[in-house]
């Protein structure tokens, strides 16, 4: 047991804050005796190498698929709409109010209708990543499109380009970084979404683990799989934020938080 | 665009949704099976008349509540200290992300075992879906406050308690007010799913966690009533949006100096 702490306190060197996070989780075990309410960490451990050698692939790919699809979706269709939205103001008159309302509703709420329209499986958490990540993506890159500096496409179409080139060249990059920071927030929400729609009504994906190690009562699984939840959520953040410093090394940008 | 068509435009066009859904349902003869808008609107009366709606939703209001102050008390001085202290911001900073990144949902079982069914279960999920909000707009308050308004307070001879009044309170009131904002609509959609999660967990059981959650578990699986499923759906959808309304018109109105 001993070991295993030691390897995950040299993995987590550079972060005192994970350490001392750790050590208290540890502490607490010790202190509870009782391994169902607060499994110690060398079980925790031994759980996701376990799991590793068996389920974790599976049921990572299987959560990853359900997030592709469903940001996918949300995603894209969030885009298109906020540009339509730009574009039209009819569009953008009929739409506005419906975002409005629809937003601020939590797509967790969707998770009774989602089952009844689409029975356990993957349409419910598929359906709720999707509702969850396509209102952040539309808000951001509508405020993205409308607030890109109109001199520049004005010089744009004097200069002669064409409708389609403004929009490729001016206020696609100008509007990137609201496009980006919605994107990731979109992921965010996504993200508790896809485990909330796994846990009451998939058949695979992390979240439908957790509740599979609850009906065996192994608590030491459950903790193992939240560990993981975390991980890949985290490196999935991670990579978008990566990626906005790629993309947006020009831009002095700022970060969403929420 | 005149003001008549911009209201005339939406509201024309959800006339026209609710039309053809209608007919549609009548037309397939699927009433019961698919909800309907006039069956939606029935059933939404008859649960408003004998309380089973109002009395779920103050038992999951309540709670949503008692988990947003718990989430403010634990949160605001957290993110303060964290905001002040860089060191405090480095070693803490991995910690959040990493905390932040676990659905608060995924806490259900933990939670479960540790506070039982009776509604505390959901009080935690709660309290940690609000409480990241809080921590990072209050350190964002923190860090935000002007320095050379500081440096001019103190210059001019106010004492600390002064500064603390008259410059860092005004200074980082949007910002604590803008993370309670987020954190209440965090708690509101987690309070929902932490008693759908739960209500399934225990459904024929124990009837006395009777949250919206709770009640869509058993009117999904006991009642198979399609209508009032969809009425909680629009019940819940109409207290988000108050409760986001509301919060950004009491902003406006308590700290006019942040419109933006």
């Amino acid at each position: 047991m001993s070991s295993a702490l030691r390897r995950v306190a040299t993995a987590a060197q550079p972060m005192i804050g994970i350490a001392a996070l750790i050590a208290a989780w540890q502490a607490a075990s010790v202190i509870a005796a009782n391994p169902t309410l607060a499994p110690p960490l060398g079980a925790i451990a031994r759980q996701i190498a376990a799991m590793a050698s068996t389920d974790l692939l599976n049921d990572v790919v299987a959560s990853l698929v359900h997030l592709l699809l469903g940001y996918g979706c949300g995603a894209i269709l969030g885009l298109v709409l906020a540009l339509l939205a730009a574009r039209s103001e009819w569009f953008a008159a009929i739409l506005d109010p419906y975002v409005e309302f629809l937003r601020p509703i939590s797509a967790i709420a969707w998770i009774p209708i989602a089952i009844l329209l689409f029975g356990v499986g993957r349409g419910v958490p598929v359906f709720l990543i999707f509702y969850a990540s396509l209102f952040p993506i539309l808000v951001s890159t509508l405020d993205g499109v409308r607030s890109v500096d109109r001199g520049l496409i004005n010089a744009g179409r004097a200069l002669g380009a064409s409708r389609r080139l403004v929009v490729t060249n001016i206020i696609l990059p100008a509007a990137l970084p609201s496009i980006l920071s919605g994107a990731r927030l979109s992921l965010g929400v996504a993200w508790v979404a896809m485990v909330a729609g796994e846990l009451v009504g998939a058949d695979a994906g992390l979240g439908w683990r957790i509740m599979w190690y609850q009906e065996f009562f192994s608590m030491d699984g459950v903790m193992a799989t939240i560990v993981v939840i975390g991980a890949v959520g985290w490196l999935l953040d991670a990579l978008l934020r990566a990626l906005q410093r790629r993309l947006l090394a020009w831009s002095p940008t700022t970060g969403a938080r929420g | 665009m005149s003001p008549a068509l911009r209201i005339g435009l939406p509201l024309g066009a959800l006339v026209v949704i609710l039309i053809a859904w209608e007919t549609a349902v009548r037309a397939t003869g699927t009433a019961g099976l698919v909800p309907s808008p006039v069956n939606v609107a029935r059933a939404g009366v008859a649960l408003i008349a004998d309380g089973t709606a109002t009395r779920a939703l103050a038992g999951s209001l309540q709670r949503v509540l008692i988990g947003f102050c718990v989430a403010a008390v634990i949160g605001v001085p957290i993110g303060l200290a964290i905001g002040t202290a860089p060191t405090l911001d480095r070693i803490f900073r991995p910690v959040l992300d990493a905390m932040r990144s676990v659905a608060p949902i995924a806490w259900i079982p933990m939670a479960i075992l540790w506070l039982g069914v009776r509604g505390d279960a959901a009080l935690f999920v709660v309290a940690y879906a609000a409480v990241f909000p809080f921590i990072l707009n209050a350190s964002d308050a923190a860090r935000r406050v002007d320095g050379s308004l500081l440096a001019a307070a103190r210059s001019l001879g106010a004492g600390r308690a002064l500064t603390f009044g008259a410059v860092i309170t005004p200074s980082a009131l949007p910002f604590l007010f803008t993370g309670a904002r987020i954190a209440m609509g965090f708690a509101w959609g987690s309070i929902i799913a932490a008693e759908l999660a739960i209500g399934i967990k225990v459904t024929g059981q124990s009837r006395a966690v009777a949250g919206l959650g709770q009640l869509m578990v058993e009117t999904l699986y006991v009642r198979r009533d399609v209508d009032a499923l969809v009425f909680y759906m629009l019940m819940i959808g109409a207290v988000s949006f108050l409760i986001d309304f509301g919060m950004r018109r009491a902003q406006i109105r308590l700290m006019p100096w942040t419109l933006r």
